[in-house]
């Protein structure tokens, strides 16, 4: 009973050993299908969103609030999952996405350079170069994202609770001691832990809500839940007629199974 | 039935899990012992030897053949108990002693600083979290320069291990578990092939060894 991110560089095993997981514990397996979900809900096209959620900006970013609403989206998405236990989650940034949840097992895979150089090789008949290239390309893209949206090292062993080397240990053998990981008592999804995992959902929908609508989008609120309270703080401008406040605090009530909001936020002179 | 090792900062709880994984598979459990057991070989004291062998020297010393002459003693003491094929070892830098051996499992073990902080001034009462602070740190420090002037490898890369485990939220009994598990893949078994390897190794430590000493003399 717990939730598992497998973090991994492109080539490195972990749709394998993700699959492994899943079949030894009977959880369920989500990957890049979330993605998918967070841009029906958006009526955006994947690309659009998968596009925007990795691909780093310019150093002049025009797209900072789109890129903000489609991350929580995809949060939004994942959380769903999330929030039933038994998960076996193999896409994106999923040891950050889920950042302070109980129960949640963040698994980093590696493998040696070569090695996955040598299984893009066989797989897609590429050469030698450009498979190199290739997948310098998509780490690098990877951990940039990473660092501008959580300000982290990818590869940073402290973001994860275990880290495999697939170098010497074979994917059925890392994944007989993940899933013994998985069933101790650290992870156990208890009563606690499920509420814990209902107010992330909630969270991370009220987070979608005042990233998409009009006068809440351009601020960077942050949003904690404690069993159907929100809590939302962040820094927003005092306007004249004092009404931002009023329509955080309406946006949030708007979203399903909200019970009370409360403001932490603190308040600028947007004309000093 | 193979070797482990355990690489840790000070403070992590690494020797916990050492002392765990040992008594679950009834391996010796060998830390610091293996400087004195050297120490005792070369005739000089402990002190002596980690002295030159655990600290770094400072930035205008090179490696000298002194250092080189205990490393190589260090690493010898280490060979003669991996012949048997079962130790649990979690001195320092084990992963690079046995670089390259068969039959070893390399674990590192991670804790965040603030729980490693909590672990120090529990056990001393009289420091204070500031002081812990920079104790640890500094003995990190020394340790990653060390790793770094003797191999040119950064103590903290996860690819120099098999398994990286953080114990932030695994407890103690957990990762001991999970070591447990790992070890008893196929990869890591004890095969005579194996075990003839890390004969040959223990034989080339030695010579190594007295190379080093001729060389001093």
């Amino acid at each position: 009973m717990a939730i598992i991110t497998i973090s991994r560089g492109s080539k490195s095993g972990g749709q394998e050993m993700a699959e492994c997981l899943a079949a030894q514990l009977q959880y369920r397996i989500v990957g890049r299908e979330i993605v998918q979900e967070a841009a029906t809900r958006l009526d955006v096209s994947e690309e659009a969103l998968s596009h925007q959620m990795e691909h780093t900006p310019k150093l002049w970013d025009r797209h900072a609030a789109t890129r903000r609403l489609y991350v929580a989206a995809v949060q939004a998405a994942l959380a769903e999952y999330v929030a039933e236990g038994d998960l076996v989650y193999h896409g994106l940034a999923g040891q950050l996405l889920l950042r302070g949840l109980p129960a949640v097992l963040r698994v980093r895979l590696i493998a040696p350079r070569e090695r996955r150089v040598r299984t893009l090789v066989e797989t897609r008949q590429m050469d030698e170069a450009s498979a190199e290239e290739f997948i310098q390309h998509v780490d690098g893209a990877r951990a940039r994202w990473v660092k501008m949206m959580y300000g982290e090292n990818i590869e940073d062993p402290a973001l994860y609770d275990m880290v495999v080397n697939l170098e010497t240990m074979s994917v059925p053998g890392a994944c007989a001691a993940l899933a013994t990981v998985a069933k101790r008592p650290d992870f156990a999804v208890t009563g606690e832990v499920k509420a814990c995992l209902r107010d992330f959902r909630l969270a991370s929908n009220v987070k979608v809500a005042l990233a998409r609508a009009r006068e809440t989008r351009p601020h960077i609120l942050d949003v904690w839940v404690r069993g159907g309270v929100v809590e939302i703080s962040g820094s927003v401008p005092v306007l004249k007629t004092g009404r931002m406040g009023d329509r955080i605090s309406e946006v949030a009530r708007s979203v399903p199974g909200v019970e009370e909001v409360r403001m932490k936020l603190q308040w600028y002179d947007p004309y000093p | 039935m193979p070797i482990i090792t355990i690489s840790r900062g000070t403070l992590s709880g690494g020797q916990a899990v050492a002392e765990c994984l040992a008594g679950r598979l009834g391996y010796p459990c060998v830390g610091r012992e293996i400087v004195q057991e050297a120490a005792r070989k070369l005739g000089v004291s402990e002190e002596t030897l980690s002295g030159k062998f655990e600290t770094p020297p400072g930035r205008w010393h090179r490696l000298t053949n002194e250092r080189r002459l205990y490393l190589h003693a260090v690493q010898a003491a280490l060979a003669d108990q991996c012949v048997t094929g079962e130790l649990v070892y979690h001195g320092l830098a084990g992963q690079l002693l046995l670089r390259g051996q068969p039959g070893v499992l390399r674990a590192r073990l991670i804790a965040p600083l603030d729980m490693r902080v909590r672990a120090l001034t529990e056990a001393h009462h009289r420091m204070s979290p500031k002081a812990a602070e920079e104790f640890i740190e500094s003995v990190d420090e020394d340790r990653r320069r060390w790793v770094r002037l003797m191999y040119g490898a950064d103590v903290e890369d996860p690819s120099l291990y098999d398994l990286t485990i953080n114990l932030q939220s695994i407890s103690t009994e957990t990762a001991c578990t999970s070591i447990a598990e790992a070890v008893a893949q196929p990869q890591y078994k004890i095969t005579d092939e194996v075990r003839a390897k890390l004969e040959a190794f223990a034989a080339q430590c030695h010579e190594q060894l007295q190379a080093a000493a001729s060389q001093r003399s």
